[in-house]
C-alpha cells in the first residue's frame, strides 16, 4: 500500500514537473531520463548473461535513420522517431543471427567493434549522413519546447519502465535467467536459448534506436563523434551498476543520483568529470556488486522479509 | 597446439611472402608501410594476448595503459630532454610499477569473480586512466619530434621512412626472447603451466598468484616499451590508444589463443591489408571497417567452427 501510494506521488511529481520549474531543471531531468533509459535497456540484455557494449551503436544507429528521415525525405519528426527505432530493431534482428551466436568476451567486444564499424560507415557516407561534419536538422522537436520534450522522453521512460517491469513477472523472465545462470541447464530444460537472445536483443536494440532518434530529433543535429560517444554506452552502464543490476528499480534510481552528481560535477569539474564514473564502476564491481538499491529496500523491509534478495549480483 | 599448428603456420608464412611480394611490385609504399605498422600492432598485442591467455582476463584499459605510456615519454621529453629512445628504459619500468599497482588494486579481486566482472572492471580502468590523463592534459594534441625519427632513404628509386623499421626490429625481440622465456626458464615454465591449468599449476607447488602478478606486470611493461618507440611518429592525446585495444584483440583473435608466434603474422597480414586498402584512391577512410570487419569475420568464424566440434 505504501509502494503504491510513493509510486503515485512520485508519478504526479514527475508529470508536474514542468509546471514549477524552469527549462534548466527540466533539460537535466530530460538528460537523466534519456540516460535511465538507456541504463534500462543495458541492463535487460545483461539479465540474459550477455553483456552488450552495443548501447552507443544502437543509440546512434537510431539517431541516424531519423535525422536522414527528416534531413532528406522530410518525414515528420514523429514518425521518423518510431522508424529510427524500427531501423535499429531490423538491423539487430539481422545482426543477432551472427552476433547471439557468441558468448562471453567474444559477444562484448564484437558489440563494441559493431559500434566503431556504423560510425565509421557512417562517417564516409557524407552524400548521405553529411560525413564527419554532421547534418543540422531544419527545426528541433516540438520548435525546441522544453516542456513538450520533457513530456515525450518522460513517457518513453515510462514505457521503457513498464517493459522492463513486464518482463520481469512474465514467462521471459524465468527463461533468461535460466540462460544466465545455466546455458545448458536451460537448454535442456527445452529453453529455445536463441529465439529469447534474440527477442531480448531485438527489444532493447529498438528502444535504444528511439532514444537515440528522440535525442537528435530534440537537439536537431547529428555527428558522429557526438551521436555515437562512448558516454550512451559509459552512463547508462555506471548507473545500472550503481543501483543495481537485474532490476527495474535499480537502473532508474541510479540514473537519478548520478544524473543529479554529474550535473553538479560539471560544474566544478569542465575536464574529466567522467573520471568519477570510472572509479564509481570499479568500486562498484570491487565492493557492491549489488548496487546500492538492494541492501536499502532490503533494510525498509527487513520486518516483512521474504528472502531470496541475494541471488542478484554480477557473477559469471 | 604449436606442434599441430606449425605445418600450417608454415603455409601461412609462406602465403603471406608471396602475397607481400605481388603487393610489393605494384605498391611498394603499400608493403614498407604495411610490415611497420603491422609490427607495431604485433608489439602491442603480444602483451594483451598473454593476459588473455594466462590470466583469462579481456584487458579493455589495454590502449589506456599505451596512452599512459605515449604521455610518460612526452614528460620525459619535455620536462627532462630525455631523448624517447633512452627514455625506453624509464618508461617500461614505470609502466610496470603501474601495472603492477592496478593488479593489486582491481585485477586481482576479480580474478574469480566471472568474465562480467572483468569485463566491467577493465572498461571502468580504461575511463579513469584516459580521463585522468584529460583532466591534467586536457585533450590538446601533443607531440615528441626528433629529426631521426623522420630520416628517409631511397631504394631502387623507392623513398620511404627507416625509423619505423624499429618496431619490426622491436617485435621480433619481443617475440624472441617471450618465447625464449616461456621455454627455458622456470618461471617461464611456471607461467606456461599456470595458463594451462591453473589448478593442476597450484598442486605442483607452484605460486599462481604470483606468476599473475609477474605476468601483468610483464605485460604492461611491454605496452611502455611499444610506446617508448611509437612516440615520435604519433600524435599524442587521451584517446591516442583507445583504437589499440581492439586492433590488438583482433589479432589474438586471428592467431588464436596462446599462439604468440601468430600475433606477429596476423600483424603483418592486418598491417599490410590496411596499407593496400589506404593506398587504393578513395579508401583512406574504409581501412578501420576493414579492420573491424576481418575481426568480425575472424570471431565469428571462430564461434561456428567451435560450435561444430
Amino acid at each position: 500500500m505504501m509502494k503504491k501510494v510513493l509510486f503515485v506521488a512520485v508519478l504526479l511529481l514527475t508529470v508536474s514537473l514542468p509546471f514549477f520549474t524552469g527549462p534548466y531543471f527540466l533539460s537535466v531531468f530530460n538528460t537523466i531520463f534519456v540516460f535511465m533509459s538507456l541504463a534500462l535497456t543495458w541492463d535487460m540484455m545483461l539479465r540474459t548473461g550477455q553483456l552488450s557494449y552495443g548501447t552507443s551503436g544502437l543509440f546512434g544507429l537510431g539517431a541516424y535513420a531519423s535525422a536522414i528521415l527528416v534531413a532528406r525525405a522530410g518525414f515528420n519528426p514523429l514518425v521518423s522517431i518510431a522508424l529510427g527505432g524500427l531501423f535499429a530493431g531490423v538491423t539487430a534482428f539481422l545482426l543477432g543471427f551472427a552476433v547471439l551466436r557468441l558468448r562471453k568476451i567474444y559477444f562484448s567486444i564484437t558489440t563494441l567493434a559493431l559500434t566503431t564499424v556504423f560510425s565509421v560507415v557512417i562517417r564516409n557516407l557524407p552524400k548521405l549522413t553529411g560525413g564527419a561534419s554532421g547534418t543540422v536538422l531544419p527545426s528541433a522537436l516540438f520548435n525546441g519546447d522544453p516542456a513538450a520534450n520533457y513530456w515525450m522522453i518522460f513517457g518513453l521512460t515510462l514505457g521503457i519502465i513498464a517493459i522492463s517491469a513486464w518482463l520481469s513477472r512474465s514467462k521471459t523472465h524465468y527463461a533468461i535467467n535460466a540462460i544466465r545462470n545455466d546455458e545448458i541447464t536451460a537448454r535442456s530444460s527445452g529453453i529455445d536459448v536463441f529465439r529469447y537472445l534474440l527477442l531480448m536483443f531485438v527489444i532493447t536494440s529498438t528502444l535504444q534506436g528511439v532514444i537515440g532518434a528522440f535525442y537528435v530529433q530534440q537537439y536537431a543535429f547529428v555527428q558522429p563523434e557526438a551521436t555515437f560517444s562512448m558516454n550512451f554506452l559509459l552512463l547508462p552502464l555506471a548507473m545500472a551498476l550503481v543501483g543495481g543490476v537485474y532490476s527495474t528499480i535499480g537502473p532508474v534510481v541510479g540514473a537519478v543520483l548520478l544524473g543529479l552528481a554529474s550535473e553538479y560535477l560539471k560544474l566544478i569539474m569542465p575536464y574529466g568529470h567522467l573520471i568519477v564514473y570510472g572509479v564509481i564502476i570499479v568500486l562498484v564491481v570491487l565492493f557492491m556488486p549489488q548496487g546500492i538499491t538492494r541492501p536499502i529496500m532490503k533494510w525498509l523491509t527487513r520486518k516483512t522479509n521474504v528472502g531470496g534478495v541475494n541471488s542478484a549480483s554480477i557473477g559469471n | 597446439m604449436l606442434a599441430a599448428g606449425s605445418k600450417r603456420q608454415f603455409i601461412y608464412i609462406a602465403a603471406l611472402v608471396v602475397v607481400a611480394i605481388v603487393i610489393g611490385i605494384w605498391e611498394p609504399h603499400a608493403l614498407v608501410y604495411g610490415v611497420q605498422r603491422g609490427s607495431l600492432y604485433a608489439v602491442i598485442a603480444l602483451p594483451l594476448a598473454l593476459i588473455l591467455g594466462i590470466l583469462g582476463v579481456l584487458n579493455l584499459a589495454h590502449g589506456e595503459f599505451l596512452t599512459v605510456g605515449l604521455y610518460a615519454s612526452y614528460i620525459l621529453f619535455n620536462n627532462f630532454g630525455t631523448d624517447p629512445l633512452r627514455a625506453t628504459i624509464p618508461v617500461t619500468l614505470i609502466l610496470a610499477a603501474i601495472g603492477i599497482a592496478v593488479y593489486l588494486l582491481t585485477v586481482k579481486h576479480v580474478l574469480k569473480a566471472g568474465h562480467l566482472s572483468q569485463l566491467l572492471i577493465t572498461f571502468g580502468i580504461s575511463l579513469v586512466l584516459s580521463e585522468l590523463i584529460k583532466s591534467i592534459y586536457t585533450t590538446q594534441p601533443r607531440s615528441v619530434f626528433t629529426t631521426y625519427s623522420y630520416s628517409s632513404t631511397t631504394v631502387a628509386g623507392v623513398r620511404f621512412g627507416t625509423y619505423e623499421f624499429l618496431y619490426l626490429l622491436v617485435a621480433v625481440a619481443v617475440l624472441v626472447s617471450l618465447q625464449l622465456f616461456l621455454k627455458k626458464t622456470r618461471l617461464g615454465q611456471a607461467t606456461f603451466a599456470v595458463g594451462q591449468n591453473p589448478r593442476g599449476a597450484a598442486i605442483v607447488g607452484i605460486n599462481v598468484s604470483f606468476v599473475y602478478l609477474f605476468v601483468f606486470g610483464l605485460s604492461i611493461a611491454i605496452v611502455g616499451l611499444a610506446s617508448a618507440i611509437m612516440v615520435p611518429r604519433v600524435a599524442i592525446f587521451p584517446g591516442a590508444g583507445t583504437p589499440y585495444t581492439m586492433k590488438s584483440f583482433a589479432l589474438s583473435a586471428m592467431a588464436g589463443l596462446g599462439n604468440l608466434n601468430g600475433i606477429l603474422l596476423a600483424g603483418l597480414t592486418l598491417g599490410i591489408f590496411e596499407a593496400v586498402v589506404n593506398a587504393i584512391p578513395g579508401g583512406s577512410g574504409w581501412s578501420d571497417v576493414v579492420f573491424f570487419g576481418v575481426l568480425i569475420v575472424v570471431i565469428m568464424t571462430r564461434a561456428i567452427r567451435e560450435g561444430r566440434r
